[in-house]
């Protein structure tokens, strides 16, 4: 690292800071709608509760991971220093200042209306303010993200990008893209309304923009853990990448189909035209293109790694893998929670399945899974792989890190299968108790006890984190080896010029989203009809 | 030897087979994808195919000729309320307002109390939310709520003696003592609602967790008048409910409940006034 170890370090303090915070609070949830405590008394208690776990973990969290993460892969794999060090800082402090501003905010009980923004329900203008100012500060990242791009190909002209900043400014595309539908809606509807401008607000119309965000945002909280999937598995256990190829195809897949499918989290809106809703399911399918292709080449990696140990016939490498390693463990866990919440996503996506269990407690099971299971775990392992580079603190404790692994997937899989089963059931989701008393659903009350200690495992395991990062601080410097990234198969293979920039795929993401998006919003916006007198929330 | 590097093309070249093979896939799932979604999954529902082709295409695109059916004796019965509640009438009236409304509010004092505080069965106005005062007054003049003595005084008053009504009587002091909070000593109804009989907690909307706009506050009212619009929005007497939302939370309610909660609120009354 040359000079944004500071900056690094900030960002993912920060972010594992108020990942801690908005942990407890989360297992605070599941344990007052449990039946091992009282009623909640107060509903909007709970409602408050989840919009700051929810801002945090879907906003907070995977934006700073993104951009600190980001900035380090700028400058270990372009090798030289980060362009913009004060910019960078200055995007930091937005989002802190975001951050801090919607916290109070939700804390005041001014902005209970759930992280997702559909209006009609409104909060106080400043929890919209400090979301605004985190997406500003991560726009600036994405800026940097192409200065550094445009500067390092000058100087190198012809040369093929590194798999890791190919992937990283993939995400920075896909996420200024995906943040304008959002950020749209927050400034042009939610804000008048929310400032009193305005008595009434185009609902589906909001709902639109917000799933043109909602479901490209996953891709984008998901881009780091594919980016130390390619780069920095294979390496940490000893095997070689199979595909680099393959690696460019699945982001540039990604930048291509996340965008135009979000109106799959609009089935049930009488607002959007069955046909875009079908296009839309459609379209989905495709998204898990990349993730298989992900799976298969990661698989292949890893046997590779198997064989160079020693392993032999069609299993025999699966023996012989480093299973004391703990970025093995970490990579099995996370396949096999992507696996499931892969699986359970498809479901979500097909527009006749989802009937069964939209807005229950089956949609929450989904996203914990495979977001906070399979993609956040490699988050704690990009933290790992950096910590030693960042802190000069040598090798971590190997035997906290797998702990804290394990913990985190056994957590998780209790956590989110019995919520799965129960949206099977019918349970809904975001109610603040269930009457457990009521023979109709005494049966599922062991569910959500199950759920509430599968919730403590993660706890723990988010105290063992932050211990073991925490911890690094303190111990006498090293010096630390050089970072390196994963090396490939097959190396010297020639990178095609369509897998070596972006053009292509921004153009057809972006001429994607105008087919997918451009009818519906216009529709929506033309008609007078479907404006509704806005309901704020804790304004009296 | 090293094999020489084929020919490369540009990136937007036809002659590149990356570009070739990315954009006409794309174009063709776009178009395949559209055909299913507008044509052939459309053909096989009844309602959508009806009036043609481009009707059916139309209707999946959610934008059909006609909203609802021409012939209107499948509609539904006549809407519940006229009113739309809008934030503006939530705010305080203007002191000549006030004023006016306090010389208007003369022809209210026999049943609704000098001071908006009624010793008959009538409800309190006093310190009532002023959105609530116009909705009733709205309603009671297009005939949306019935009562025999409130349509007749409503219908001769105008838009603005309605909003300077509701200004004074919003001006008024409060008559509540303590507003209803959530704490444990709340019968469950109040408190949390009962959730398997779509039962919503009363303090999500008329004030403890949340005062929803048009929702009116409803502590110190006499208990009589609260049993009888219970009553009334149980077997629909009463509808000007806009969303139907108190004739859904009273319907299962049995007449035990009615009466509890009636207590309850009732019983939140000023030092002065009886139960």
């Amino acid at each position: 690292m040359f000079h944004a170890s500071k900056l690094v370090l900030a960002h993912f303090w920060v972010a594992f800071v108020a990942f801690l915070g908005a942990i407890l609070l989360g297992e605070w949830q599941m344990f007052v709608r449990s039946p091992l405590a009282q009623w909640v008394n107060n509903p909007e208690h709970y409602y408050r509760s989840v919009t700051a776990h929810g801002t945090v973990m879907a906003y907070v969290l995977p934006t700073l991971v993104a951009m600190g993460f980001g900035y380090a892969l700028t400058e270990l794999s372009l090798r030289r220093p980060l362009i913009g060090l004060r910019w960078a800082w200055g995007g930091f402090w937005l989002v802190v200042l975001g951050t801090a501003i919607a916290a109070v905010t939700m804390a005041l009980g001014k902005a209970s209306v759930l992280y997702t923004f559909y209006p009609p329900m409104i909060a106080s203008p400043f929890y919209y303010i400090g979301i605004v100012l985190v997406v500003v500060g991560s726009w600036i990242w994405v800026g940097l993200m192409t200065v550094n791009l445009r500067a390092w190909r000058k100087a190198n002209p012809g040369a093929t990008v590194p798999l890791a900043m190919f992937g990283n400014v993939a995400g920075a595309y896909l996420w200024a893209w995906t943040s304008v539908g959002a950020a749209t809606e927050v400034l042009v509807l939610i804000l008048p309304a929310s400032l009193g401008l305005t008595d009434t607000i185009n609902a589906g119309l909001a709902r639109v923009f917000f799933s043109w965000t909602l479901h490209a945002i996953v891709y984008f909280w998901l881009m780091p853990a594919y980016i130390a999937f390619y780069t920095l598995v294979p390496r940490a256990i000893g095997g070689r990448l199979y595909s680099d190829t393959m690696g460019r195809v699945a982001f540039v897949l990604f930048l291509v189909f996340s965008m135009p499918i979000g109106i799959h989290h609009l089935f049930a809106d009488p607002q959007v035209g069955a046909g875009f809703k079908f296009v839309h399911a459609a379209m989905t399918a495709m998204v898990s293109v990349p993730t298989l292709l992900t799976v298969f080449t990661i698989v292949a990696s890893v046997e590779i790694a198997g064989r160079l140990r020693g392993g032999k016939g069609v299993f025999g490498w699966i023996k012989t893998l480093p299973w004391g390693n703990p970025m093995m463990l970490a990579v099995t866990f996370s396949f096999v929670m992507l696996g499931f919440g892969g699986a359970g996503g498809i479901i979500n996506m097909s527009y006749q399945l989802n009937e069964t269990i939209h807005n229950t407690q089956w949609v929450t099971g989904h996203f914990h899974l495979i977001f906070a299971g399979a993609i956040v775990l490699m988050y704690f392992m990009v933290a790992y792989e950096l910590w030693p580079q960042l802190t000069s603190c040598g090798p971590l404790p190997p035997g906290l890190m797998k702990a804290q692994i394990w913990l985190w997937f056994i957590g998780m899989m209790v956590l989110s299968m019995p919520w799965h089963l129960v949206g099977l059931l019918g349970m809904p989701r975001r109610m603040a108790y269930y009457d457990y008393s009521h023979p109709a659903i005494a049966p599922q009350a062991w569910t959500v006890i199950a759920s509430t200690l599968g919730g403590l495992l993660l706890v723990i395991s988010a105290f063992i984190l932050v211990y073991i990062l925490a911890a690094a601080h303190r111990r006498p410097k090293t010096v630390p080896a050089p970072f390196s990234f994963s090396a490939m198969a097959h190396a010297g293979g020639r990178t095609p010029v369509a897998l070596n920039g972006f053009g292509l795929w921004v153009a057809m993401m972006i001429g994607l989203t105008v087919v997918n998006y451009g009818f519906p919003i216009a529709q929506l916006a033309m008609l007078k009809e479907a404006s509704v007198p806005v309901i704020p929330i804790g304004s009296r | 030897m090293v094999k020489p590097a084929p020919r490369e093309h540009g990136m937007y070249a036809w002659a590149n087979p990356w570009f070739r093979w990315s954009v006409v896939p794309l174009a063709v799932l776009t178009i395949v994808s559209m055909l299913v979604g507008f044509v052939w999954l459309p053909s096989v529902h009844g309602d959508f195919s009806a009036q043609g082709l481009w009707e059916s295409i139309c209707r999946a695109a959610g934008v059909p000729g006609t909203w609802t059916p021409a012939d209107t004796s499948t509609r539904g019965a006549p809407p519940s309320t006229d009113v739309v509640l809008e934030r503006r009438m939530a705010l305080s009236g203007a002191n000549d307002a006030v004023g006016r409304g306090a010389t208007l509010a003369l022809n209210c004092t026999m049943c609704h109390g000098a001071q908006g505080m009624s010793s008959s069965n009538a409800p309190n106005l006093a310190g009532q939310y002023p959105e609530v005062v116009i909705k009733q007054l709205l309603d009671y003049k297009s005939g949306r709520r019935s009562h025999t003595l409130m349509q007749s005084l409503a219908r001769n008053l105008s838009h603005r003696d309605i909003e300077d009504l509701a200004a004074y009587f919003a001006y008024l002091p409060k008559a509540r003592t303590a507003p209803t909070t959530y704490d444990e000593t709340l019968p469950a109804l109040v408190r949390v609602g009962d959730p398997l009989r779509n039962i919503a907690p009363c303090i999500s909307c008329h004030g403890g967790v949340d005062q929803k706009l048009g929702a009116p506050w409803i502590e110190g009212m006499p208990k009589d008048y609260l049993v009888e619009q219970l009553g009334a929005f149980k077997t629909g007497t009463r509808r000007n409910d806009s969303q139907a939302q108190m004739r859904n939370m009273a319907r299962p309610m049995t007449p035990k409940e009615i009466d509890e909660v009636a207590a309850f609120y009732a019983r939140k009354a000023s030092a002065g006034q009886g139960p």
